[in-house]
């Protein structure tokens, strides 16, 4: 018996043998570590590869797990490119010192609204997103839904829909409103939230406005593109759900709306350095936001970038809040202890 | 019993150290974390909030689907082992099938059914820690149903016949002959489950029934407070040496039972066509609740979205890792038994280590592999440096190594179960029997324990199989670039809510377990027909 225990040992010592294959990182190529799971988003690379002849190589992961993982490689690192959608995992990778600063895209990141991007260009937003408020056409009248602050209100006692505050997307709400209001006011805000819940939170941002719809809440808290999404289904029963609700834009206490970015920084050791900025400066070209908003339902960030899309051309004008999204990730440790504290689990 | 400390300790010793040495490395770096990191106050601000809360939900969620589990898994069992009706043969090993569903893909379908705009919106919506350790105990139970069903039909049948001879009830039978002889096995099980349901993230996430587990990954990605993170992964940790310690005081009643070392097969009674009707709507039911409603939702999304992704190659990858890590899985499990067969305080402890890692939530298991293996690079870096003036080549871009590594030492636990069960079997007496007639340790583990405990072996392979399988986050971290596997795609769609294109990929698990699982029953019952 130990002759074969000792045979298996051998495998074993064998497999871990079996990892010295060749590398990536010949000319030629990148490598991205993205925390986006769109499908859609290889339609963005290919586009890439058709128009530079670089092979784009990925690794999709939730941001956390990357920003661990590029920890861990260290200076060995083969990632060149790091992708996020939300802007507090993009603060969390810089003070790791996991992204180094791109001088050779001061030129593009111009037409990049301050707020969207680093302060010392170590990453930048190419496409935002916004969160909203869905609402019951029935039950509810969006005029008396301007600000996320109403939302607390005791006239919405048990009626509104969100999700667990694990959710970054909340998180970055509270830490939006840490900064627009104050802490003291955020807290009790995020109280007064948990007070008017219809039910204990479940389900993802899809499934709050279903339940709108299906008459569980009269008004849930998501990212504009959920119901976009809807609205463009091909499944008549989600898009029924989408025609039964309509969507408000509610300012951040009076501040404006609370957008955040997906983004993305240059590695703190990227190999494929000069195709990095390649890929980079495409996400922010014609063709690179024309997809984002026509594939994933985001806003472009570059002012007045072409596309076809009707139902980002169907929203009206809405204002961001002017802070810099850095701060979202600046102030989400604060914001998740203040989920705690209130009970929205 | 004067003979068995020679007789036991025939066995050697040191292939279990190396297996603990794998397994419990991740556990050690995870502790060393939690001992040497950062305290940032986070853990007295859970206490004073939502660490209370975390624990009454943890308690209900495992004993739910401990409970369902079990009762599900081992009543199962012996119908099928001890009956005879139409479609037996095919539910032997279809009631094994649901353990290759997801148990986030069962939570988002049945989630997606049941809440208010659903189509079975009337129904009370599964959600809570009600649903979430139904939906556990519903994709679990398999891991006892295997166990059970394999400790049933290798049970001789004496003692249930006597029972019934001496006017026993065929149920009080069952519950006063058989199932005490099955308790080691239903235990085993129960263990698993209950350590699954302690890892799991996603489908208590999604139903809001926020675990220790959900505190824990809150630690990690809210603050990215890692330390602190590691310190509830040693809570969960402790939690699960309990379940052990339990598990083992049931598996040392059951000490005595074999004592004859003679298996009388049992012969199947063949049920009424009424009776067999019942059987099939009872063998259908959690085939039913526990993968094909589910996954017949995901379908129906997946009617309304495209096909995207290279699944092929994702299947492939897949069915490849999962091969590699159950055969060597099942290697480690049966080091593990025999070391625990020697009673030697290392051989123990070796074994007993190796088990523990399952506890942990795959996302913190993962970070300490990822630790390590940064550790070990650093170090063979410097050494190869000094060489031959170049860098060791990368552990985790790579390949497939680090994968591998990551599994075994998250996995081995669910070996080390079925082969030990087995094992135990194999009653010293044989042994001294064997011995007596001239064999020596090598020629009685091949020729004496070979036959008893192969089908143990084969059922730990399996269990890994279909968990490495259905591995997230794990595979998430270490994976090499444009390497994706079948549960990484269908995680990543199904966090974007995009269910349909999700639908796809989890079926593909589904389907890539069948024929392994088809085998295996095919195995098990040709080494039962064996005499």
């Amino acid at each position: 018996m130990s002759f074969r225990f000792a045979s298996c040992a051998a495998a074993i010592g064998a497999l871990a043998l079996s990892a010295c294959s060749p590398q990536p990182g010949e000319a030629g190529e990148i490598n991205l570590f993205t925390a986006r799971h769109y499908a859609s988003d290889q339609a963005v690379y290919a586009a890439f590869t058709e128009e530079t002849g670089i092979r784009v190589n990925v690794l999709e992961a939730p941001a956390d797990q990357l920003i661990e993982r590029l920890r861990a490689e260290g200076a060995r690192s083969q990632a060149d490119v790091v992708i996020t959608v939300d802007a507090g995992r993009l603060w969390r990778a810089e003070q790791a010192g996991l992204f180094q600063p791109a001088p050779e895209l001061a030129g593009v990141l111009e037409n990049v609204p301050d707020n969207l991007r680093h302060p010392e260009g170590h990453w930048f937003g190419f496409a935002s997103r916004v969160r909203v408020v869905v609402f019951s056409r029935e039950r509810a009248d969006g005029s008396q839904i301007t600000d996320f602050l109403d939302l607390a209100d005791e006239s919405w006692r048990g009626r509104l829909c969100v999700r667990s505050s694990n959710n970054v997307y909340n998180q970055s709400l509270l830490a939006g409103l840490i900064d627009a209001a104050g802490a003291e006011r955020a807290e009790a805000w995020a109280a007064g939230i948990a007070a008017n819940m219809a039910r204990a939170p479940q389900g993802g941002d899809t499934d709050q406005i279903r339940a709108v719809a299906a008459g569980e809440c009269d008004a849930a808290i998501v990212n504009h593109y959920y119901l976009a999404r809807l609205q463009r289904s091909g499944d008549s029963a989600d898009r029924a759900v989408a025609d039964a609700v309509d969507m408000a834009f509610p300012s951040l206490a009076g501040q404006g709306s609370p957008f955040n970015v997906s983004g993305a920084g240059l590695a703190a050791n990227a190999p494929n350095r000069e195709n990095a900025i390649a890929f980079l400066t495409f996400l922010l070209s014609e063709t690179g936001q024309r997809q984002f908003a026509e594939l994933t339902n985001e806003f472009p960030v570059i002012e007045g970038a072409a596309y076809d899309n009707e139902v980002l051309d169907s929203y009206p004008e809405i204002l961001a809040v002017p802070v810099n999204v850095n701060v979202l990730g600046e102030n989400a440790p604060a914001a998740q202890r203040m989920f705690d504290r209130v009970g929205w689990p | 019993m004067a003979l068995s400390p020679a007789l036991r300790q025939a066995y050697p010793v040191w292939p279990a150290l190396f297996a603990a040495l794998i397994c419990a490395a991740p556990l050690v770096a995870v502790a060393a974390l939690a001992v040497s990191g950062e305290w940032t106050g986070y853990l007295a601000h859970l206490w004073a909030t939502r660490l209370p809360d975390y624990l009454w939900v943890t308690l209900q969620v495992t004993a739910l689907s401990g409970a369902v589990a079990a009762v599900t898994g081992a009543g199962l069992a012996w119908l099928v082992a001890r009956y005879d009706f139409t479609g037996r043969g095919v539910f032997e090993w279809l009631l094994a099938v649901p353990l290759a569903v997801p148990a986030y893909a069962a939570a988002y379908g049945w989630y997606d059914l049941t809440q208010g705009a659903g189509p079975l919106g009337f129904l009370p919506t599964v959600r809570g820690p009600a649903g979430a350790g139904l939906i556990l105990g519903l994709t679990l139970y398999p891991y006892v149903y295997l166990l059970a069903r394999e400790a049933f039909s290798g049970q001789s049948s004496d003692a249930y016949e006597a029972a019934r001879t001496l006017g026993a009830r065929p149920f009080e039978a069952f519950r006063r002959a058989a199932l005490p002889l099955a308790r080691p096995a239903i235990a085993a099980g129960m263990a698993l489950v209950i350590m699954e349901t302690l890892a799991d993230f996603g489908a208590v996430a999604h139903l809001g029934a926020p675990t220790l587990t959900v505190g824990l990954i809150r630690a990690w990605a809210g603050e990215g407070a890692t330390a602190e993170a590691a310190r509830l992964a040693l809570m969960l940790v402790a939690f699960a040496f309990l379940i052990f310690a339990l598990e083992r005081t049931q598996r040392a009643r059951a000490r005595q039972t074999n004592a004859s070392g003679r298996r009388k097969p049992a012969r199947r009674v063949q049920l009424g066509w009424a009776a067999g009707l019942g059987a099939v709507a009872l063998c259908l039911t959690p085939v039913l609740l526990g993968m094909v409603i589910p996954l017949a939702r995901l379908s129906y999304r997946a009617l309304h979205a495209p096909v995207t992704r290279d699944l092929v190659s994702a299947a492939q990858n897949a069915v490849l890792l999962a091969v590699i890590a159950g055969v060597l899985a099942a290697i480690i499990g049966l080091a593990a038994a025999y070391a625990l067969r020697t009673g030697k305080m290392r051989g123990v402890f070796a074994a007993r280590t190796a088990g523990l890692g399952y506890a942990v939530p795959g996302a913190v298991a993962a970070l300490g592999v990822l630790a390590i293996l940064s550790a070990l690079q650093g170090g063979l870096d410097a050494m190869w440096t000094n060489l031959f003036g170049t860098q060791f080549p990368l552990l985790v871009t790579g390949g497939i190594a680090a994968l591998i590594f990551a599994y075994l030492s998250r996995f081995a636990a669910a070996a080390i179960g079925p082969s030990e069960s087995a094992l135990a079997r194999v009653t010293l007496t044989l042994d001294a029997a064997a011995r007596t007639l001239g064999a020596n340790g090598r020629e009685t583990a091949w020729r004496v324990h070979r036959p008893l405990i192969s089908r143990g072996a084969l059922l730990a392979a399996l269990l890994v199989f279909v968990e490495v399988l259905k591995e997230l986050p794990a595979t998430m971290i270490l994976r090499p670039f444009n390497f994706d596997t079948l549960a990484v795609i269908a995680h990543n769609y199904a966090s974007d809510e995009r269910l349909g294109e999700a639908a796809l990929p989890a079926l593909l698990i589904a389907l890539a377990a069948l024929p392994a699982m088809v085998w295996i029953a095919r195995r098990i019952i040709r080494a039962e027909a064996a005499p």
